[in-house]
């Protein structure tokens, strides 16, 4: 057997000087010559061992792709990737493998794991690159049926985007009802260009425009059409509508002008280019000194546009080190420009100044206890201390929740924080109406939305062709 | 494509435009609201809907910064909206209160006022509207007033030029006194707004007003438009815009409109200076 190489080959970066001050992408990705010494590094675990294929929530033959790479054939690579996730450039940017298939890698016990994410993202770059996923698409294409069914999609998301995809290549007519002006969902208005390029969505849609799939932006179904007009004008509708309602924290001084949900701060700032004011319309207001409260995806990329935008950033979060929910890389990075983390600060007040923008935020000092809550986390308590911190600027991070359009406009059934009910196949209550993604979940990942949007397309393929009956009861799935 | 098949001046400062969105126009109820872009680069701006009818929706927009005087300036009839989504909010409870009353003293709350005394009629009631204006100069052309589906319609103007001198407020509160009214609507000033709010508090009339704040989406994903109503947390364009009067936290309603007036300036000032530039001639 083959030595084991314990160390990873790290794929190179832009230096912080440059990226502090600019929104391109931070991580430069591999090139031909180092994936290849990378992936020399899997011990091509058989597959019905393999613990990454397992770790994996979409089960990617991961260790077959990563022989293709050896080999040097990346439309083989592309090939096998796709047969279980269609958007590898973005997960391979934005998936938190370190808790899924690197976790487990058989080469982390004794050394780095693989550097599977960054493998997946350098096929799907080269593939674009070179146009192979173009090729494999018109292979696809030449394989479509046409049937003579037509399939609703609630929302642009992984989620949706990844059903409207399968479904097209099964041959339904397929239409995307999009709420906002653009495609993408957290995509494009949440996640910033310096970790997941603009471009890469534009291609991954231009493959649906290959498809046929069509997009109806504008629509926001409750409102612009109804969930029951869609029921009845299509033979099936999926709904991917995610968790975009932010949770704001209902203590004095929240509505003061500098304080904005993360999501407000990242749409302004993504989606509407607020960063390249005046040049685009959409204003944003960074003072000096920033304080972000959370400790997820949604913090990091917060305080780093917040960073970027030429503010002082620290984040606040009523937990330790060790509970953040962020991947690891986008902490490590965080560090790296510059951004300073205050833990076990619990914010009760938020001080305002003359001109209704805050001048501070006073915090509760928390401490953990060994107790654990039932998601594992310690539990922590205040401790009657306070301290305050100057900021003239907020950004609130601490959650999402689902829009409640969808299902307060239907007579759906929802759980008590909102996500609607489905089943073990993703059914709702609605006859001939699934959903996935955040909708389902609340705040999840992007592969477990892409999974979803996968496993829904075949659901309503099943659905649609064996003509079985809508069960009376949908009996909530757990996750 | 939302094609400009309308554009006619109001006053000096406000302008009426038809747009067509029939994917709006087909769903829309009054009290709901429409966002748009003007274009690509565009900030997205909440709108109130006047009427709309045949697949198109028609505004009334003041010109006040950037995105409504570029919209004034440069699309006109025949150029089409980067972006026309909706409707958003919750429609008002159309059904037969009475006598019902429509108040307004600015461009959103006179779309309005049309809009919703239009049904409220329809629904059986006996309607009142009131709209206040500056001076003769700024009151509309009689056709955009809501004259045709009021039983009863007051101008007033601030000089007094035309109708009654004075505000809305002053009206209503004559209305008050006669013990006509059921239900107040009004839409316009924030402030003003909250005057009418004080008014009609200790009456106990309801009070259903346009609670206008600053948006982004419109659909209740940013919380950009977020007040205080009865100690809770509520989105005006997904909760709202229309909210009851007395349960509104209007103080920091009224501030929150001053979030971005630095960039708002600045955008305006490039652009007039821009348009200055290209035209020679001042515009505004
Ligand atoms: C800032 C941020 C950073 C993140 N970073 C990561 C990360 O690094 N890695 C990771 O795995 N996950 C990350 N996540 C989580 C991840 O993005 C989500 O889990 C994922 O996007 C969910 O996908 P979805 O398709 O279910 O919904 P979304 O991506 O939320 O898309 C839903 C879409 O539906 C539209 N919509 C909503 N209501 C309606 C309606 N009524 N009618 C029409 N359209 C509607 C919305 O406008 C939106 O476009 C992050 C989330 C945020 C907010
Ligand atoms: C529910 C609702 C309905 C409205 N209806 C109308 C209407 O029928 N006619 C009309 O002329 N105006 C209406 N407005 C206000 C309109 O959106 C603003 O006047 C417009 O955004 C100004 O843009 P601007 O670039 O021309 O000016 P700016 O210089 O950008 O802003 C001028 C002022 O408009 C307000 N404003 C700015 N941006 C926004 C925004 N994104 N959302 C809300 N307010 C903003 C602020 O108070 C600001 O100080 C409505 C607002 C809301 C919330
Ligand atoms: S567990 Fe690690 S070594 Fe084994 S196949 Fe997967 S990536 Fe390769
Ligand atoms: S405008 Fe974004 S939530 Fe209301």
């Amino acid at each position: 057997m083959a030595k084991i190489i314990k160390e990873r080959v790290e794929t190179p970066e832009r230096p912080v000087e440059e990226r502090t001050k600019s929104f391109i992408e931070v991580n430069l990705g591999y090139t031909f010559e180092i994936a290849q010494k990378e992936a020399e590094r899997c011990l091509q675990c058989p597959a019905n061992y393999a613990p990454c294929i397992k770790g994996c929530p979409v089960h990617i033959d991961i260790p077959a792709f990563i022989s293709k790479i050896k080999e040097g054939d990346i439309k083989e690579a592309l090939r096998i990737i796709w047969k279980d996730n269609t958007l590898p450039a973005i997960t391979g940017r934005v998936c938190p493998q370190e808790d899924q298939c690197e976790k487990v890698c058989v080469v982390g016990k004794v050394g780095t794991a693989v550097n599977i994410g960054k493998l997946e993202r350098f096929v799907a770059d080269y593939a674009r690159e070179k146009g192979i996923d173009k090729e494999l698409l018109e292979e696809e294409l030449k394989k479509i049926e046409s049937k003579n069914k037509k399939v609703a999609i609630v929302g642009s998301g992984p989620a949706g985007l990844t059903a409207a995809g399968e479904l097209a290549k099964m041959g339904y007519k397929v239409t995307v009802f999009e709420a906002l002006h653009e495609v993408g969902g957290v995509l494009i208005y949440g996640i910033p260009e310096f970790r997941l390029p603009k471009d890469i969505l534009k291609s991954e849609l231009d493959k649906l425009d290959k498809l046929g799939v069509e997009i109806k932006k504008d629509h926001i179904v409750g409102k612009t059409v109804t969930l029951e007009e869609l029921s009845g004008e299509y033979d099936a509708v999926f709904i991917g509508t995610g968790a975009g309602t932010p949770r704001f924290l209902n203590i004095p001084g929240i509505l003061l002008g500098s304080i904005y949900s993360a999501n407000e701060f990242l749409t302004r700032v993504n989606l509407m280019k607020a960063y390249k004011f005046p040049e685009y319309d959409t204003p944003v207001n960074v003072g000096k000194k920033t304080i972000v409260i959370g400790a997820g995806n949604t913090a990091m990329d917060a305080a780093r546009s917040a960073l970027r935008l030429g503010s002082e950033v620290t984040v606040a979060y009523r937990r330790g080190f060790e509970d953040m929910t962020a991947r690891i890389e986008e902490i490590h990075h965080a560090k790296e420009e510059g951004v300073r983390f205050e833990f076990f600060l619990n914010p009760v007040e938020f001080i305002g100044n003359e001109n209704h923008k805050v001048k501070a935020v006073k915090f509760e000092k928390m401490k953990a206890l060994d107790e654990r809550d039932s998601r594992g986390k310690r539990k922590i308590v205040g401790t009657g201390e306070y301290v305050t911190l100057e900021a003239d600027t907020v950004i609130i991070a601490i959650g999402l929740e689902p829009n409640k359009i969808i299902s307060e406009s239907s007579g759906f059934k929802v759980n008590p924080d909102g996500t609607l009910v489905v089943d073990e196949h993703l059914r709702t209550t609605m006859k001939g109406v699934l959903a996935g993604g955040d909708a389902i979940r609340g705040e999840a990942t992007v592969i477990l939305a892409m999974g979803d949007g996968k496993k829904a397309a075949a659901a309503i393929d099943e659905f649609l062709s064996s003509g079985e009956p809508w069960p009376d009861e949908i009996k909530q799935v757990s996750f | 494509m939302y094609t400009i098949t309308d554009k006619k001046v109001l006053s000096p400062i406000d302008y009426f435009v038809e747009v067509e969105a029939s994917h709006v126009a087909r769903a829309w109820k009054p009290g709901q609201f429409v966002v748009l872009m003007a274009h690509e680069k565009g900030e997205r701006i909440p709108m109130s809907v006047y009427r709309a009818d045949d697949g198109k929706i028609g505004m009334f927009i003041r010109k006040l910064g950037k995105t409504s005087l570029q919209i004034f300036n440069e699309f006109n009839v025949g150029d089409s909206l980067w972006s026309v989504a909706g409707p958003l909010g919750t429609p008002i409870e159309v059904k037969k209160y009475g006598t019902v009353v429509f108040a307004s003293d600015a461009v959103c709350g006179h779309a309005e006022n049309y809009a919703t005394l239009r049904q409220m009629k329809e629904a059986g009631n006996h309607t009142i509207s009131i709209q206040s204006f500056k001076d003769e100069e700024d009151v509309y052309p009689e056709q955009f007033l809501a004259k045709s589906v009021a039983d009863e319609h007051y101008i007033t103007t601030s000089d007094g030029s035309v109708g009654i001198k004075g505000n809305y407020l002053d009206v209503i509160r004559d209305l008050i006194e006669q013990d006509k009214v059921d239900i107040i609507f009004a839409g316009g000033v924030l402030g003003t707004l909250a005057k009418l709010a004080e008014l009609t508090r200790p009456y106990g009339i309801p009070t259903m007003t346009t609670v206008r704040q600053i948006m982004v989406d419109g659909t209740g994903m940013c919380g950009s438009c977020r007040i205080l109503y009865d100690g809770q947390i509520k989105f005006a364009c997904r909760d709202g815009p229309m909210f009851d009067a007395h349960k509104v936290d209007w103080e920091d309603v009224l501030k929150r409109e001053t979030r971005f007036l630095e960039q708002e300036k600045l955008a305006k000032e490039m652009y007039l200076k821009k348009i200055n530039e290209s035209h020679g001639k001042e515009v505004v």
